[in-house]
């Protein structure tokens, strides 16, 4: 039996919710506020839409210069499993580089407050281009930021002023032909360091588009229990070491440990279904020395 | 007594109806702005006639500059990563997606017609990584993050926070020498930002 408490009391409760939603969604909308906005993180093209386009924003309150460019830089490792992506924009020796037949437009806008602008990108490939992907990356800066301090009018005075530049560089694929994605396990490296285990999982893409997954880890102690899970989002595009670090000082004296790993071209939710080329799955496990 | 009591429930009724009403269409005000704000993840949704791409999003910004304020010569001014005067940078995106950070800094700044510089140099342990994404270098907590790092060069092990958001704040040194002209001096710090997964 609902009680003339109960009635009242739903809403009320309801409101309450409304209102940190709200709350919430400003917050967020004034965090997003301070900085360029680029959508969407990776640029897809063929030889059948030779066309590409990036959305840039401003929601800032101020009028921000925005400058593209086309650079090269594909995610690398070290020996010790460490991934970077070097940006090079000259001295390009990757044959699968796009940079030279990709061009933006327009390099450069004055974006005015929250103002938005869609930058477009043409393709023009060599005649002879080998079925595969092509890569290069885009590369955004705009300049915001900058300091309120007074110009040194007074005599004898000595200021700063430190122009903070943002760049944000994204991948751009262009696709010709038929494409393959493949990964290969060249093996994996696991050991046990104090109150750490290290696992270096080696790994190379053999087929002629980049692999792009994700990569499941799971860590196990003598009792096959779980103890550790790490996930990372994947893209081989030649060699790539990746490290997974797990901390065990909770779980010492319960091993020996195994490692599984599971990667799989399912699971990521930044790339658009029909954009992803299903590569293989690979399931391999270990016990850690 | 018992008149009374039918009174008072019917009109909580009425409030609950129109409590139930405005929540509703405020609620439907609200998911409007939302899609407006469009900063989520890659999905199709087509339902009869609309339909809406939400892309992926990458942010930088850079929320606070690195701000020495008035120098004076001869006299060393340093700002660590953890003082409200640190620059900060915001890096919004995909919850604990790994990002590849890098920082190209100055040597010196120097004055508008270039007639004078002054060295500027940032130490081993003038960066912290925030993955919580507080936003203010005076409040980091321990284990949020990487702490005191190089700024020249940010570990390969960088993530978006769980949260969607990740600040860099950044401290540093100017040396104006004893005889430094004066004037409003400038340089750039520039960062970049790439997603490694994709």
């Amino acid at each position: 039996m609902i009680t003339k408490w109960q009635i009242c009391r739903i809403p009320i409760k309801g409101q309450h919710l409304f209102t940190g939603l709200l709350i919430a969604f400003f917050l967020l909308i004034g965090h997003v506020k301070a900085g360029v906005l680029v959508a969407p993180t990776v640029v897809f093209m063929d030889e059948h839409k030779r066309t590409g386009r990036i959305t840039v924003q401003n929601p800032s309150d101020e009028p921000r210069e925005v400058t593209i460019r086309m650079s090269f830089g594909l995610p690398t490792s070290d020996s010790l499993g460490n991934v970077f992506v070097n940006l090079q924009d000259s001295g390009i020796t990757d044959i699968k580089a796009a940079t030279s037949w990709v061009k933006p437009f327009p390099r450069k806008m004055l974006l005015q407050p929250g103002a938005t602008q869609v930058v477009r990108f043409v393709a023009r490939p060599p005649k002879d281009l080998v079925d595969g992907e092509y890569w290069a990356r885009v590369v955004v800066t705009s300049q915001e930021g900058k300091t309120s301090l007074p110009s040194a009018s007074a005599e004898g005075q000595i200021s700063t002023v430190l122009n903070m530049i943002m760049q944000t560089a994204i991948m751009l694929k262009y696709r010709q032909g038929d494409q393959v994605a493949h990964l290969k396990l060249n093996g994996v490296e696991a050991s046990q360091e104090d109150t750490l285990v290290n696992v270096i999982v080696d790994l190379s893409s053999t087929g002629n588009a980049s692999y792009v997954g994700m990569m499941h880890c799971r860590l196990y102690n003598a009792d096959k229990q779980e103890i550790g899970y790490r996930r990372f989002d994947l893209a081989v595009y030649h060699d790539l070491k990746r490290r997974v670090t797990f901390p065990i000082a909770s779980y010492t004296n319960s091993g020996p440990y195994s490692f599984e790993l599971f990667i799989t071209p399912d699971g990521r939710k930044d790339i658009a279904a029909e954009y992803l080329i299903r590569g293989n799955d690979i399931e391999y496990s270990v016990t850690v020395p | 007594m018992a008149e009374n009591y039918s009174t008072t429930y019917s009109y909580s009724i009425v409030t609950s109806q129109r409590l139930h009403q405005w929540l509703k269409t405020t609620l439907l005000v609200f998911s409007l702005l939302i899609v407006v704000a469009g900063s989520g993840m890659a999905q199709d949704v087509a339902v009869g006639q609309a339909t809406a791409t939400v892309l992926a999003t990458l942010t930088v910004s850079a929320t606070a500059a690195l701000a020495f304020g008035n120098v004076y010569q001869g006299v060393t001014s340093t700002i660590a990563n953890n003082n409200a005067s640190a620059g900060v940078f915001t890096i919004t995106g995909a919850a604990s997606s790994g990002i590849m950070i890098f920082m190209a800094l100055p040597n010196y700044v120097a004055l508008a017609d270039g007639s004078d510089r002054m060295t500027i140099s940032f130490s081993s342990t003038d960066a912290s990584v925030d993955t919580l994404g507080a936003g203010n270098p005076t409040t980091m907590a321990a284990g949020s993050g990487f702490q005191n790092i190089n700024p020249h060069n940010f570990p390969a092990a960088a993530v978006i926070g769980a949260g969607g958001t990740t600040n860099i704040y950044l401290g540093g040194k100017v040396l104006p020498t004893i005889d430094q002209t004066a004037g409003a001096y400038t340089g750039d710090i520039i960062l970049t930002v790439a997603y490694t997964g994709n």
